[in-house]
């Protein structure tokens, strides 16, 4: 801990950097102070200081504002400013509004309640055992507890009624929090887990079934806080004097903790993960270094202290099997690697044919990075790059902002999975099959190149392929897959709106709207769900609202044939024109020509919209738009 | 009575919590005097007090203690040097 005039000197600090509206030094001396205390006084301090600051937040760190109400039955206020900070250390900032104590099912029920008036982004339900589960405590005191299945049952049958009720009407994503398990209870530690229906087990079960719960509803993310309590120990994790005194559900000791397991949770409803690893070889993914010490001498295995490596390895092969990307980036002969892996394959978690690309070379690995981001046309903002040497880190760290960089404490081999899974890049509250699949994906893309190479025009390449298209409702994408596309892709995407799940399925239940998507195959194999368009009529048009695919199928006509569809369907539900609508973005600037390229004119709407967007228009009643003849297309006979 | 006679520590975290300059802590500053020295405000203060000094306070003192002039001299009985 660090001397008070430390302290003082980094208050000072961060309040100059707040005075002079900098977001950026204002963010980066609140890290540090709150690095070295986390006293309540500094978290309140930089909940101060940061609220002072928030629209230079949003406007020179492009943090995301959310309009947040918390619906709860406990005292949730003296912990608003960590949730604010840790908001803010996470690039959002938090508009917070805090409903009634008794209040919470007629603000989840009731269509004019406060919850409603006051149209929040994000609506976090915090309600403790008492509210979810009053009866349990005394059902399960025997042990025994014939009745706490059903009491189970009916607790989430309660729960999913607020849930649905309120999604009928809002549109807010949602943040279910679980119970947290009691940590003394007249049973004891034994009989808690010998007993069948100890609280115990019937806590972990409700909170099992919340969980399954919020996987039915869109934009609902379950909170498990007693996975959380119990890392930081749940007997500090709640203050028994302040919970009985002012019904406060956390410690002030864990505020932080809290705030923080909060943030990183409902952030996954906003942000994508991550997609690609790329690790270092020497002192990272083994021991030692391979060009010194060769490749019986360096350290992996199930041996001491080879196994911390093969720890770090097991850990990447479970990434890479939820469809994270594994990409090697080390300074090496490349001969001397493949070497490496196949003399010591028996004591690797992982073979050359895991990664999808090999940047062994002796180039910068900044450079490297750019080339993979190219090869597998994926934003720089997708990486994450993991290497024990401080200096090659600074230096992509320099080079290369958007890339997250992870240093391996090569002191501590031990705490290298620990450090990697306390980063929240790799979050996800929904895993789909199109996530896993995607490395093989890749592999295929990889072939396809090399076709594409050996074939003379572009359109006999594109033929020989034999791409088929089929379109289906957004809503049997399965939605979750079409939401994630509507969350995370950025350059061929032409208004990049986030749109939710619940307002996916308002364009598909409009009347003349659309809700589509494209899945794609070819010969090389199944690249899943990869395109997504959103329309809504109005008058005799046909508005698209958002059209967008994913990177790594562009430039093959499938846009030309989403977009085709698109008409036809307008077409056919009566619409005379069809218009298009371009917003631009940093990344987006690949798709700016499409409309025109596709025979839509330039027009100004009468009522003028949103000054950024640029709007096309075409004619349905007198052409239609052709869908390249290379394609195959499915899904759209009736 | 002047800001002086509070101590700099408990000064700057008061005036943190009630959003006021530190010249403003007098021993005399309460809840009845500072609008923005509510129930949820107090509540923060007591738990910031608790861990800037490294104490527990009584629950049932804590409703008591909404002045400054109270909270230092709850301080002092408790044995912390201010």
């Amino acid at each position: 801990m660090q001397s008070d005039t430390e302290r003082q000197e980094l208050r000072r600090e961060i309040k100059d950097a707040a005075a002079r509206r900098d977001a950026a030094a204002t963010v980066a001396g609140a890290r540090r102070l709150l690095a070295a205390s986390s006293k309540p006084a500094d978290v309140m301090f930089c909940a101060t200081a940061f609220a002072g600051v928030a629209d230079a937040l949003r406007e020179q760190l492009g943090a995301r504002r959310l309009k947040t109400y918390v619906v709860r039955s406990v005292t949730v206020e003296p912990m608003l400013p960590a949730l604010a900070v840790e908001a803010v250390l996470a690039n959002y900032v938090l508009d917070l509004e805090v409903g009634g104590y008794g209040s919470y099912a007629d603000e989840l029920l009731n269509s004019d309640s406060s919850l409603e008036k006051f149209k929040p982004d994000l609506v976090l339900i915090l309600l403790d055992m008492e509210e979810i589960a009053g009866r349990l405590p005394e059902m399960c005191a025997d042990g025994i507890g014939a009745e706490v299945e059903r009491e189970i049952e009916e607790c989430v049958g309660r729960m999913a009624q607020l849930l649905r009720s309120y999604r009928a009407g809002g549109t807010a994503r949602i943040l279910l929090q679980g119970l947290v398990v009691p940590d003394c209870t007249s049973l004891g530690d034994v009989g808690e887990a010998n007993l069948p229906h100890s609280l115990t087990k019937a806590v972990q079960g409700l909170n099992q079934r919340l969980a399954a719960l919020c996987g039915t509803i869109s934009d609902c993310v379950f909170f498990d806080v007693d996975r959380l309590a119990a890392r930081h120990g749940r007997a500090r994790w709640r203050d028994a004097r302040m919970f009985f005194a002012s019904r406060l559900a956390v410690a002030a000791d864990s505020f932080r903790d809290y705030a923080r397991g909060l943030v990183r949770t409902f952030a996954t409803m906003y942000r994508a993960p991550r997609k690609v690893l790329c690790t270092d070889l020497d002192n990272t993914l083994w021991g030692g270094v391979l060009g010194e010490d060769g490749p019986e001498g360096i350290a992996t295995g199930s041996a001491f202290p080879g196994n911390y490596y093969l720890e770090y390895q097991k850990y990447l092969k479970q990434l890479s099997s939820r469809g994270i990307l594994l990409a090697i980036v080390s300074k090496n002969n490349e001969d001397d690697v493949r070497e490496a892996f196949n003399v010591r394959a028996a004591d690797l978690a992982l073979n050359l044919e895991s990664f999808v690309a090999l940047k062994i070379n002796w180039n910068e690995k900044a450079d490297s990075i750019r080339e993979l981001a190219r090869e597998l046309s994926l934003g720089l903002d997708s990486f994450v790059f993991v290497d024990d040497n401080a200096v090659e880190c600074e230096a992509v760290r320099q080079q290369l902002p958007e890339v997250v960089v992870v240093e391996a404490p090569a002191a501590e081999p031990w705490r290298l999975v620990e450090v990697l899974s306390e980063q929240p890049f790799f979050d996800a509250a929904v895993v789909t099959g199109d996530d896993m699949h995607r490395a093989e994906e890749y592999r295929a893309q990889a072939r396809r190149a090399e076709l594409a190479s050996s074939m003379g025009s572009r359109d006999e390449f594109l033929a020989s392929l034999a791409i088929v298209c089929s379109f289906q409702s957004a809503l049997d994408a399965p939605l979750a897959r079409a939401v994630q596309l509507l969350a995370k892709t950025n350059q061929f995407n032409l208004t990049t709106r986030r749109r939710s799940a619940a307002e996916v399925e308002e364009f598909a239940a409009a009347a003349g709207g659309q809700a589509v998507v494209v899945r794609v195959r070819d010969r090389f194999g199944d690249a899943g769900v990869v395109g997504l368009a959103l329309a809504r009529r109005q008058g005799d048009a046909c508005y698209i609202d958002s059209l967008l695919l994913s990177c790594r199928v562009i430039g093959r006509g499938i846009e030309s044939a989403l977009l085709a569809y698109v008409g036809e369907e307008a077409a056919r539900a009566g619409a005379k024109r069809l218009v298009g609508e371009f917003i631009a973005t940093k990344k987006n600037a690949p798709c700016a020509g499409f409309y025109s390229a596709h025979g839509f004119s330039r027009f100004v709407p009468s009522e003028e919209r949103s000054s950024e967007s640029v709007f096309y228009e075409f004619d349905l009643t007198s052409s239609a738009i052709t869908s390249p003849k290379w394609i195959t297309l499915e899904g759209n006979e009736r | 009575m002047s800001n002086e006679q509070v101590p700099a520590s408990l000064r700057e975290l008061l005036a943190d919590i009630f959003e006021i300059s530190s010249e403003q802590v007098t021993p005399e500053l309460s809840m009845g005097t500072l609008d923005s020295w509510d129930s949820f405000r107090h509540l923060q203060a007591i738990l910031a007090i608790e861990g800037e000094y490294g104490v527990q306070f009584d629950p049932q003192r804590i409703p008591e203690l909404t002045s400054v002039a109270r909270l230092q001299a709850e301080l002092v009985k408790m044995g912390v040097a201010l």
